[in-house]
Parts: structure tokens; sequence; C-alpha cells
């Protein structure tokens, strides 16, 4: 029973993980139509800026999370003044290339201004310990993970349905030109929404920093890849599906996790993207996603 | 510019291919591969005449990038899908040479315990090869019927993902891949020569694919699905069969390397690779096969340029430190760049043959 809790309390804090990683690319994608690889460097950019921050005497967790966070979003929106502006009306695959090279190029200065080697970070490793609740020992990591994920969620959705910016967003994602007619700025809900979605990423950094207390170069890469196929289980550029296809990714690893042998293991990762390609043999348009024929209109 | 391939495709289909007429646009595109392949050709047989050994191991190496950057240009060129997990075929291709044709001897050494009697049999290296496509043409036919289903965005991720399964397989299946070490005592049976002779084949093959009726009608569907799909163009059979066909060279590129090289491990068929290969692409330009040549000849030479900087060189004296990631920084700045400023590459729309038939007509005016 104890253990079975605690299989399910991981599944959650893992899939709220990539929820939040992939409601980030959703938020993005949904509106300009950029596959934006480089949303593991942004990951990146905020863990090393608290790394930065410590080894100069920063010693308060609080300001290094608040740190993590602004940083992210402030390299959100410098990633798309930069490099994604250029490229705003052109094909999907052009964005796609062009966030690919940006990825390159932050993982590989990180590689040339600081370290190809792990730095190791301890300045958040308080929030990770133990809690007792009786007979139960919980992560106190995994519990935020999962109220925090849980409250940024409905702070994005509050966001999104209640203020005049966020309505432009999600009319943006419909139909950009008339939200322009209406008189908001496109750079403005641009901006915005890639400020949201640096800040959820730099959401997951803090969760990342505190579990493996160090940085390396392509330590959001894998993550990011993971939220993209979460992202696809979900139904490309959908909000819900993203976090609905977060948290069942995060529940296929853990039930791996608990179902392979132990030699077996390296082939978690293997397994759970098989099980994913075959989910997307079925659904090509996933979960949540719409079944878009040529030539429909849309709504 | 936009629907030019379409209404190329509409005349091929209204017009009645006659045999003449088709034999005759089949020549051209044959001519046009082996001009396309012509500088290849050249900087080959003056390596292979000229140049001291260091340098005919990096010609190696450049060579069989440049099969995997053909292969690949069959694939993105033609659908506009980004693929980022054409290095998964390369490593097949390579890995399934390497468990076929090393000697007996070797496999004592290395996999004693490889599963299904791996490591009691040993093949001539032809048969060794043909085999490995083979099982090359099957994971791609498998991955190609998911991938050749999905829209463009999810078709990429699907891509990554074969990446990542096929590279997390050769880490963990230790028995019969070795996992991270590396997999040595391959039969070093290619050289230069062979080298030369596939990668143009790799270029007339790509070239004649692009401009077959297959290959037109897949351009136009990436141009405009709707009104290809009008035309009865069937994009996913036809996607289906450049991902394979891209598969198939990309393989070849992988049993060359592991036949030159003689030694491989798994980090070399992963993200490296696929950053290496599309920023060549990229810069030549994805939509010929020229640009596909143009790409990696530039950036090989661009590439080991930045190498000798990279570990550390002596300027008037003073040794400049190790500058680790220099490479990748460069790399992605000319995919941002090309991206931003000239989508097309270096080579743009026109093939060598095609563009050089442009100056004759200019000039003969």
């Amino acid at each position: 029973m104890d253990y079975a809790l605690q299989q399910l309390l991981n599944a959650l804090a893992f899939g709220a993980e990539y929820s939040l990683v992939a409601l980030g690319l959703a938020v993005v994608f949904s509106i300009m139509g950029l596959v934006n690889f480089a949303h593991g460097e942004i990951i990146g950019v905020s863990a090393y800026s608290v790394f930065l921050a410590a080894a100069l005497g920063l010693t308060s967790p609080f300001v290094a999370v608040l740190l993590a966070v602004g940083m992210a979003a402030l390299a959100a929106v410098v990633f798309e003044r930069v490099a994604f502006r250029p490229v705003r009306y052109a094909p999907t695959t052009t964005g796609l290339l062009t966030a690919f090279g940006v990825s390159i190029v932050v993982q590989n200065l990180f590689m040339l201004l600081i370290s190809p080697k792990p730095q190791s970070v301890s300045i958040l490793n308080g929030l990770n310990q133990m809690w007792f609740f009786g007979p139960f020992a919980v992560s106190s990591l995994q519990v935020m993970e999962l109220i925090v994920s849980g409250l940024t969620i409905l702070a994005l959705v509050l966001f999104l349905n209640r203020s005049t910016l966020g309505l432009a967003i999600r009319a943006a994602s419909r139909d950009f030109a008339t939200v322009r007619l209406m008189g908001i700025k496109a750079n403005r809900v641009i901006a915005t929404a890639f400020a949201i979605s640096g800040a959820l990423a730099g959401i997951a950094a803090v969760f990342i920093l505190a579990r493996r207390g160090s940085v390396s170069p392509d330590l959001g890469f894998g993550l990011v890849l993971k939220a993209f196929v979460a992202c696809v289980i979900g139904g490309f550029g959908s909000l819900p599906g993203a976090a609905v296809g977060g948290m069942l990714l995060g529940f296929i690893e853990v039930g791996l996790l608990v179902a392979l042998p132990q030699e077996y293991a390296g082939f978690r990762d293997a397994l759970t993207y098989a099980i994913i390609v075959a989910l997307l043999v079925y659904r090509p348009e996933g979960l949540l996603g719409q079944r878009i024929e040529l030539g429909d209109k849309e709504i | 510019m936009t629907g030019s391939e379409l209404s190329q495709a509409v005349d091929q289909m209204a017009a009645p291919t006659g045999a003449k007429r088709s034999s005759n646009a089949l020549v051209r595109s044959l001519i046009g591969g082996l001009v396309t392949a012509l500088p290849v050709l050249v900087i080959g047989l003056l390596v292979l005449n000229f140049a001291p050994t260091y340098y005919t191991f990096l010609a190696l190496g450049a060579f069989v990038n440049l099969i995997v950057v053909v292969g690949l240009q069959v694939f993105m060129g033609n659908s506009n899908i980004a693929n980022l997990g054409h290095s998964a075929f390369v490593g097949l291709g390579a890995y399934g040479v390497a468990i076929l044709s090393t000697p007996l001897a070797m496999k004592k050494l290395s996999i004693p315990n490889a599963p299904f009697g791996f490591a009691t049999l040993e093949l001539d290296p032809v048969s060794s090869a043909i085999i490995a496509l083979a099982v090359v043409g099957i994971v791609a036919l498998v991955s190609g019927k998911v991938i050749s289903r999905l829209s463009g965005v999810a078709a990429t991720i699907v891509s990554l993902a074969l990446l990542i399964i096929v590279h997390s397989v050769f880490l963990n299946w230790t028995d019969l891949f070795k996992g991270n070490q590396a997999f040595f005592g391959i039969p070093k049976v290619v050289g230069l020569p062979w080298m030369l002779v596939f990668a143009v084949l790799a270029i007339v093959l790509a070239r004649l694919f692009k401009d077959s009726r297959w290959g037109l009608q897949l351009r136009a569907s990436a141009q405009s699905p709707q009104a290809a799909a009008a035309l009865g163009i069937d994009a996913k059979k036809l996607r289906l069969m450049s991902w394979v066909l891209s598969a198939l060279i990309c393989g070849l590129a992988g049993v060359l390397f592991a036949y030159f090289a003689g030694t491989i491990s798994p980090k070399l068929f992963y993200f490296q690779m696929i950053f290496n290969t599309l920023a060549m692409l990229i810069l030549g330009g994805m939509a010929t096969v020229t640009g596909a040549v143009t790409g990696v000849i530039v950036l090989s030479i661009g590439l080991e340029f930045i190498r000798s900087i990279e570990s550390g060189v002596t300027v008037v004296g003073i040794q400049m430190p190790q500058l680790l990631g220099l490479s990748g920084v460069a790399l992605g700045v000319v995919i941002v760049l090309c991206m931003a400023f000239r989508p097309s590459g270096i080579s743009g729309r026109h093939e060598l043959d095609e563009l050089v038939s442009l100056l004759l007509r200019r000039n003969a005016k």
C-alpha cells in the first residue's frame, strides 16, 4: 500500500513537471506555430543564472527561486526578439530549424563560457526533504511539485480566461489577423506568450535544480524532448492536450519503472517512446487534437 | 514561385506520358545528377592522388557525411518535413555490418554472449552489407508507416523519438551492441575509391528520385497539400517512399563508415551527427541535391578550420586556451543566420546543371 501510494505520487510529480514544460511549448506553438526546441535552453539559462548567483554569494533560496523564474521569462523574451522575430511569418519547418539552431548555440555557449562538466549547485537542496505523515514518508519536493504545478496551471487558466491580454492570446491562436484588427499589438501578444512560456520553464528549472543539485549544458534538452512527446500525444498546440499528455507520460514512465525488472531498466526511455508512437498509430491527431481534414474551416 | 511544382505535376499527369518523352526526362536527370556529382568526383580524385594520409582520412569522413546529407535531402527536400532522426539509420547500418562481418576471433573478445548465434557467425562484407541494408529498410518501413500519417510537426517529433529509441537500444543491449564501449575489429574493406563510387551513386539516385514523377508529386503536395490531394496525389504513400529511400541511403553511409573506420560507438550516431548534417543541408539549401553537396563541401572545410582553433592554437607565440563548444556555436549560428536571411540556402532553387544551362542560354543571347 505504502509502495503503491509512493509510486502514484511519483507519477503525479513527474507528470506535473512534464505538463509544465509541455504547456510552455503549447502556448507558443498555438499562437505563432513555432516549435520551440530552444525551450530546454530557457531552463538552462534559468539554472545557470542560479548557479552564477550562488557562486557570487547568493544564499537565500527564496531569492534564487525568484531569480530562476525571472531569468527564464527574460531569456524567452530575448530569444524571441533576437532569433524568432525574423522567422515569424515563415513556414513551420523554418521556425523549427531556427529554434533547433538556437538550442545548439546556447548549449555550446554554456560549454564554452562555463564548463562542459556538470557544476554543483546546492542552494535549493533544502527544498528536497522527507516529510512524515504518520506512517508515510514522502518527498517534500514531489508534494511541492504537484501543488505548485496545479496552482500555476490554475493561474494560467484564470489569466487566459479573465484578462484582456489572455483573451487576446487565445484569440490569436485562432486568427491572429483579426486580433490585430481589434487594436492589439502583435508584438505584445507574442512577447507575453513567450514570457509565460519562459516562466513555466523557470518553475520547472527550480524543481530540476532542487532534485539534481547540479547544472550541465544539456540540462533541459532531454526534458524538452519528453515535453514535445507529451504535446504530440495530447494534440499539438492544444493547451489541455499538453497538460493531459504530460500527466500520461509521467504515468507511463513510472508504470514502466515499476513493471520492468532491474536489468532492463535502461530500456525505459525506449519503451516509453515506443508506447507513444504506437498510440499515434491509432490517433495521429493526438488524444485531444481535432481531426482536421484538408480544407476544413476551423471552429 | 508557389505552385510552380504543382503546375508541372498537373502537366505531367495530364499529358500522355509517351515512352520517348519519359526516357528523355530520365536521361536529362541522369546527366543532371552526374553533373552535380562532378565537383565531388574532382575533389575525391585530387585527394586520392595528392593528399597526405591525414587528409585522406578527413576526406573519408566528409564523404560519409555527404552520403548522409544526400539521404537526408531525399526526405526533407521533397516532403519539406524536418527529419531529426536520420542518424538512427546510419547507426543501424554501421552496427548491422559490425555484427555480421566482424571476424570470429574478434567477436570472442567483443561480443562473446551475442544472442541468436551471432557470436559464431561471420559473413563476407558484401552479404553483410546487403543484410544490414535490408534491416534498415524494414525499420524504415515500420517507422515510416507512422511518420507518413502524421502532420509535419508531429512527424518531426516522432523521428526524434525513433533516434532516442535506437540509441537507447544500442546503449543497453550490451550483449549484441557492446553498449557504450567502442565496437572494434570490423574489417576495413572500403577505401576512398569505393567511397567515391557510392557517393556519386547516392547523388544520382537522389536526383533521379527528385525528378521522377513521385518526387515531383511529393514536392507538389508539400507546397499545397490541398491542391495536390485534389489531383489525386497520395501524399502519405509518397512520404513513406521517400522516407524509406532516405533511410536506405543513410544506412549505406553507416555501412561504409563502419567498413572504413573499423571501430564504431553509439555516440557517433547521436545528436552530434544530426547537428552536423542538418547544418550542412540547411546551409547548402535543402530544396536541391546540389544544395546538399555544396553544404557538405563548405561546412566540412569550415568545421575542420574551427576544430583546429577549438583544440587551442598558437597565435604569434601565445598558446590559446582550448575552446570546447566553439564548433557547436558555429554550427548553430550557421543554421540560425541561414534561416533568417536565406532560408533557401546557398544554392537556392536550381540544381547545378540547371544553373549552368541558364548561364549558357543567357550568354548565347
